[in-house]
This record gives structure tokens, C-alpha cells and sequence, in this order.
């Protein structure tokens, strides 16, 4: 950071915006290629769901960060 | 056996026909007997980047078809002896190579060479499929911007899933090569720097190549700047080369050339 730089106020530099914004994008993609089985595993989670309730949908998302990598199971129950 | 290496990266036009035709070079002049393959079939460009577009006779497919022997396509670099180049098919068909006979070429050429280098094409269709197949190891290419680290992340996903290798449950063994760097603007902080993509990319190092406009001007004459005495990207690629070896070789600083100007405009940004 230059002096003039400092005494007006700049943006954060775009390297660091970069890495951001890839790094959130790719936490998204990688759960979404990593978990080829997702689909089976919604289909038996609706048998399953099934036998006690009626179900509409089931929503399965994956999410990661650098240590944990998370499903979050969503049960749209029906009428 | 010899070992196969395919260079990758996902996204095009980010330099892996270069970095593939400077380590294949580099690779020959430390006594490796070298076959580098152009697996991108219709868009052929590593026989240029190499120097040898004239001397083409049969190409890969050929070879696969059963038109002529494997003798008879393979091409002989002039300067460095131990280096053969095995040139891609311009056919329109780019869906013509098949498992099985790319497999027997690869296994034909394990037995007489000790490196074969495959060039990869972009994208991930069966064209990168076949690339990767066979491959013992991978050198992902990226520049250092968000479109290629992006499409880097996602080849590097799906590497294990299209190879033979993991298969039989061992690991393709995946290394990143950062292309193209321009230390001024990582310095200005506007580029990503070696560290936000390896930490992005969360794989081993094996080479830095700094963006140098005499790599344009030796591929417009097809010769490969490895073998440039004085040049910061030439060294880059000779110590990648012995990287690959396995060879433990320091990396290159590779810093802002700063004068008065810079400095200057620096104080000013």
C-alpha cells in the first residue's frame, strides 16, 4: 500500500476479491462432483420417508469448508 | 516401463501444448528417452510448438487404425536425439480413439520409451477422457485467474474417476504447474499469487513459469525456449524437468523487475 494510496482510501486489490469469490464458488462445486451417489441417495431417503408420511420432495445440499464437508437434508412433507 | 504423464488443465489457451513440447525437451536433454503425444485430435498444435509440422507423415489415429506401424509415425527431434513426437490426427471425427486402442499404443510405447508425455485437450469430454485413462501422473496447468484455477479444481475432481490407476485402487499422483505469473501485479496485489492458487487448489507445487514474451516468439519459430541459456522461463521449465525426475531443485525467485519508473509509479497508484 503506497502512500498516497493510504492517505486516499483504496479498494481491496482484486487479487484478494479473486481468491474470495473462488473460493466460496468452488466450495459449492466440488461438494456437487464429489458425491457422485447423491441421487441414489435421495431416491432411498423418499422410500424410507415414504413408509411413515407422505412425501413430496426431498432436497439434498452438500456444503464443505477447508475441515467439515456437511449434507443438509431438506423433507418436503405432502398433504 | 516407462512412466505416463499427461499435461491437463481444463480450461484451453492457458499453455499446455508449451509447457508439454518445453518439458518433453527438457526431459530429453537430461537422457530421457521421450515420446510426447498430442492427444488433441482435430486441433493439432503441438507439432508447431515443436518445430516439426513439416515432417509429418502418419498421425496418432493412424497409427491406432492399423494404416502403418508405430516405427513409421513416430517423428525424431533433430536437436535433442532422445525425444520423439507422435503428432495428433487433424480428422473432424474427434470422437474416433477408443479405450481399448489407445491402450495397446500407450503399452506398445511404455516398452521402448521412459517418458511418455500426452497433451491433453481442453475441456472434459472423451478427448481429456482418453488423455487421463493411462496417465501415472498429472500436471495440471493454470494461470493464475479465476476462470482457470475454477476449471483446474474441477479436471483435478475428476482425474481419478476417469483413470485406470484408481481403478485398481492406487492415485494418480497430481501436480500443478502455475503458468503465465506476472510478479508486478501479484506484488500490486491484482494477481492471485503462487500461494492463493496452491491454497485454493490444495495440491503439490512442481513449477512457477513467469508470463515471458519470448515464449510467443520461440513458438513462432518452433523452437522451444528450454533450450534458451538466458531466460527466467527456460530455467523454469529445466527445473520442473528435473522435478519430474525427482530431483529436489530450489524454486526460482521470480520478482518485479523494479526501476526508477516502477518505483515511481508505485508511490502514485
Amino acid at each position: 500500500m503506497s502512500f498516497f494510496s493510504e492517505l486516499f482510501g483504496k479498494k481491496k486489490n482484486t487479487a484478494s476479491v479473486a481468491k474470495d469469490r473462488l473460493t466460496i464458488m468452488l466450495s459449492h462445486e466440488r461438494a456437487s462432483c464429489k458425491l457422485p451417489y447423491l441421487d441414489d441417495l435421495r431416491n432411498d431417503l423418499i422410500n424410507v420417508i415414504k413408509k411413515y408420511t407422505k412425501v413430496e420432495d426431498v432436497k439434498i445440499t452438500s456444503h464443505n469448508n477447508q475441515n467439515l464437508e456437511f449434507l443438509e437434508v431438506e423433507v418436503i412433507l405432502g398433504k | 516401463m516407462g512412466i505416463v504423464i499427461t499435461v491437463t488443465s481444463g480450461k484451453g489457451g492457458v499453455g499446455k501444448s508449451t509447457t508439454t513440447a518445453n518439458l518433453a525437451v527438457g526431459l530429453a536433454n537430461l537422457g530421457k528417452k521421450v515420446v510426447a503425444i498430442d492427444f488433441d485430435i482435430g486441433l493439432r498444435n503441438l507439432d508447431m510448438i515443436l518445430g516439426l509440422e513439416n515432417r509429418i507423415v502418419y498421425d496418432v489415429v493412424d497409427v491406432m487404425e492399423g494404416r502403418c506401424n508405430l516405427a513409421q509415425a513416430l517423428i525424431n527431434d533433430k536437436k535433442s536425439k532422445t525425444l520423439y513426437f507422435l503428432p495428433a490426427s487433424q480428422t473432424k471425427d474427434k470422437d474416433i480413439l477408443s479405450k481399448e486402442k489407445v491402450k495397446a499404443l500407450i503399452d506398445s510405447l511404455k516398452e521402448s520409451f521412459d517418458i511418455i508425455m500426452i497433451d491433453s485437450p481442453a475441456g472434459i469430454e472423451s478427448g481429456f477422457e482418453h488423455s487421463i485413462f493411462l496417465a501415472d501422473r498429472a500436471l495440471i496447468v493454470s494461470t493464475p485467474d479465476v476462470s482457470s484455477v475454477r476449471d483446474a479444481d474441477r479436471v483435478i475432481g475428476i482425474i481419478d474417476a476417469k483413470s485406470e490407476r484408481a481403478k485398481n485402487g492406487l492415485e494418480v499422483e497430481k501436480h500443478v504447474i502455475i503458468n503465465r505469473i506476472k510478479p508486478d501485479m501479484v506484488e500490486a496485489g491484482n494477481m492471485l499469487s503462487v500461494e492463493d492458487v496452491l491454497s485454493i487448489l490444495a495440491l503439490p507445487l512442481i513449477g512457477v513459469v513467469p508470463d515471458d514474451e519470448d515464449i510467443i516468439t520461440s513458438t513462432n519459430i518452433g523452437a522451444p525456449i528450454v533450450n534458451k541459456d538466458k531466460s527466467l522461463s527456460a530455467e523454469s521449465y529445466r527445473r520442473i524437468a528435473r522435478r519430474i525426475l525427482g530431483e529436489e531443485v530450489e524454486f526460482l525467485d521470480i520478482k518485479a523487475k523494479k526501476g526508477l519508473i516502477a518505483t515511481l509509479k508505485g508511490i502514485f497508484k
